[in-house]
């Protein structure tokens, strides 16, 4: 029983995983040969689409940058984003401070 | 002379010895530099799996410098334990056996990694002795050698945080490091004071034995639980963490991500083996946990909006680090409860053990494929880069195996361990796992974020001549991923043979008195 690992409620048994994993892909193989099989290779096919624009030479010009990644995430945690970010200030004397309060409230937790 | 009796005096000797002989070694050129310190850095591998052959297999060891005897823990006519004592339990053995294996990876890798760079002799000497210093952390069985052992790895990591010091920011980043890191020493050094003032014994397995639960013990335990969640990167005390770890070179980032667990050890030491008394009456184990839910979740909601990789790595760190203070409060919080609740609680710090062990391998591994990244391209800004996937498949496909496995995706480890961490947490409070399963999935959509930006996506033109980063470094990263992907496919041996034995060595008081003590005090 190398695989398998007991949580109290259940267990996870990864070769069990890897048996339902390659049924679902067979599965999954199979459906997908049924598809249409009218694919051309180095035809405009191939080309990519891009909202209708010319795409250009460099990948960098069409990438996806990854600060804007999310963004929509972003915008809605705004005002935790906000709190966040002032807490982590960069200035020493602040993470020095946090440090101190942290300690002192888990003394004051642990003695009452 | 038997020369395995005395593993635990090697395991901090062997890379102290490294440390001292860097200067003259480093003097006889590259090659000889290189086998040095790949060579010292095997042999403290070596050291530590022996050391856990010996210790998962039921025994704990102790060790006694500078007595006539080094099994003679209290020689006739004393009372209590005055020498320098290692003691060495299934639970310590687990974490010196991570060490020492991101220390081996990392040697491996900077060989090339840092092969660009002067300064060689600082950071071999420094490199060896951080890892003395963790290793020493987990394998001391007296406080104030502990201090000691945090102090060594504290300095040298300051001096290895600002490597680099031509840059701004590499000093800075150090220098906030050591300021909480001194403020957090001194009031560890009055702590082990006040105990010792109160006790007359620095020697946990004594101290252990006499701790009450009266004012002052709770004020020293709050004082070190503090100092060390700090140490270990908890929030609200974190802040260090990201910075840290972005500026330091890759192959120190991932021995330093295991020398928080040395602090993550001392943290659950003094909880489970010192002051079980006010530890699990109940206050303690909720601190963990709260602890735990606020790193997790705070930072891996900072992690998700970074684009500079190794930042956004080092919030992840906080994340991870979260997941065992949860599991480790859970089991102080349900060991004692009834009915089912101290299976529960068992189960939850096998599930944190385990991913004490996850984290230290996959963390380190994701740090070596940033490093990776960052010798190819020059960069470190996720924007920048893109389609390095054709480039780079090795470096690819081994970041996929680390970002599947700290991601919880099953099959692989990380899904295990916090597998284990949501349903015994479940017991406690439904609360728990929830919040510990919103940062998984976050989790994923950071490391998603990661491949998206710098795998995937057309090639730039710029990045057109990179190729994949040489074999040494390759090596390291695979040692790691060899070991995730043994650890994914044999969860049940790993939890039957190392896991289990680690909890079971953590929750018997009377066994880690006992084995320095004998039937004494």
């Amino acid at each position: 029983m190398w695989g398998q690992v007991t949580s109290g409620f259940g267990y996870w048994d990864v070769f069990t995983w890897f048996f339902f994993f390659a049924l679902i892909s067979f599965f999954v193989l199979w459906v997908r040969s049924l598809g249409r099989m009218d694919y051309k290779r180095n035809s405009d096919q191939d080309e990519i689409y891009w909202s209708g624009n010319e795409v250009p030479e460099d990948g960098a010009q069409i990438s996806v940058p990854a600060s804007s990644s999310y963004w929509g995430f972003r915008v809605a945690m705004e005002p935790l984003y906000r709190i966040l970010l002032a807490f982590h200030s960069g200035n020493a004397s602040d993470y020095a401070g946090y440090f101190v309060v942290t300690a002192a409230l888990v003394g004051l937790l642990i003695l009452l | 002379m038997k020369l395995h009796e005395h593993l635990p005096a090697f395991l901090v000797m062997v890379p102290l010895l490294g440390a001292f002989l860097t200067p003259l070694v480093a003097s006889f050129g590259r090659v000889v530099r290189n086998v040095f310190f790949v060579f010292f850095s095997l042999l403290t591998l070596v050291i530590a799996v022996s050391i856990g052959m010996s210790v998962f297999g039921g025994q704990i060891l102790v060790y006694v410098m500078g007595g006539e005897n080094f099994a003679l823990t209290l020689p006739s006519g004393m009372t209590y334990p005055v020498r320098i004592l290692f003691e060495i339990d299934a639970f310590g053995a687990l974490l010196i056996l991570c060490i020492a294996l991101a220390a081996f990876a990392g040697s491996v890798f900077s060989i090339n990694y840092m092969d660009r760079f002067s300064g060689w002799k600082r950071f071999l000497s420094l490199y060896f002795l951080m890892t003395a210093g963790a290793l020493g952390m987990c394998a001391t069985g007296d406080l104030f050698n502990f201090f000691v052992f945090v102090e060594v790895s504290s300095i040298a990591s300051f001096g290895l945080i600002a490597f680099w010091r031509d840059k701004p920011e590499t000093i800075e980043a150090s220098y906030k490091y050591m300021l909480v890191s001194q403020v957090a020493a001194l009031l560890l050094l009055i702590a082990i004071g006040t105990l010792y003032g109160r006790y007359n014994a620095l020697n946990m397995s004594a101290l252990a034995a006499m701790a009450r639960t009266g004012t002052l013990d709770r004020v020293v335990l709050a004082l070190i639980i503090s100092i060390l969640a700090f140490k270990c990167g908890a929030f609200p005390m974190h802040a260090w963490m990201p910075d840290a770890y972005a500026e330091t070179p890759s192959g120190v980032t991932c021995l330093l991500v295991t020398v928080s667990q040395a602090s993550f050890y001392g943290l659950i030491r003094v909880c489970y083996s010192i002051f079980p008394g006010v530890a699990r009456e109940g206050t303690v184990g909720w601190i963990l946990i709260v602890l735990g839910c606020m790193s997790m979740f705070f930072g891996v909601m900072m992690a998700v909006v970074q684009h500079e990789i190794k930042r956004l790595m080092g919030y992840h760190s906080i994340s991870q680090v979260g997941y065992m203070l949860l599991a480790m409060g859970v089991g102080l919080l349900a060991l004692d409860g009834r009915g089912n609740a101290a299976a529960y609680g068992l189960t939850a710090m096998k599930g944190g053990l385990f991913h004490v062990m996850n984290y230290s391998i996959y963390k380190a591994l994701l740090f070596l494929c940033a490093g990776s990244l960052y010798y190819a391209t020059g960069t470190r800004d996720l924007d920048k880069m893109g389609g390095l996937a054709r480039n780079m498949p090795w470096t690819t496909g081994m970041f996929v195996v680390a970002a599947a496995a700290i991601s919880g995706l099953p099959p692989f480890n990380g899904f295990v361990s916090k597998l284990l961490i949501y349903e015994s947490s479940f017991v406690v409070h439904p609360l728990l796992p929830a919040i510990a399963m919103i940062t998984s999935v976050l989790t994923l959509a950071s490391f998603v974020k990661v491949f998206q930006s710098a795998f995937l996506g057309p090639a730039k033109t710029k990045f057109i001549a990179v190729r994949e980063v040489p074999a040494g470094m390759l090596t390291g990263m695979m040692v790691l991923t060899v070991v995730t992907l043994l650890l994914s496919l044999f969860p049940g041996w790993f939890m039957n043979n190392v896991f289990t034995k680690a909890a079971e060595a953590l929750v018997d008081h009377e066994g880690y008195i006992r084995a320095v003590m004998g039937g004494g005090m």
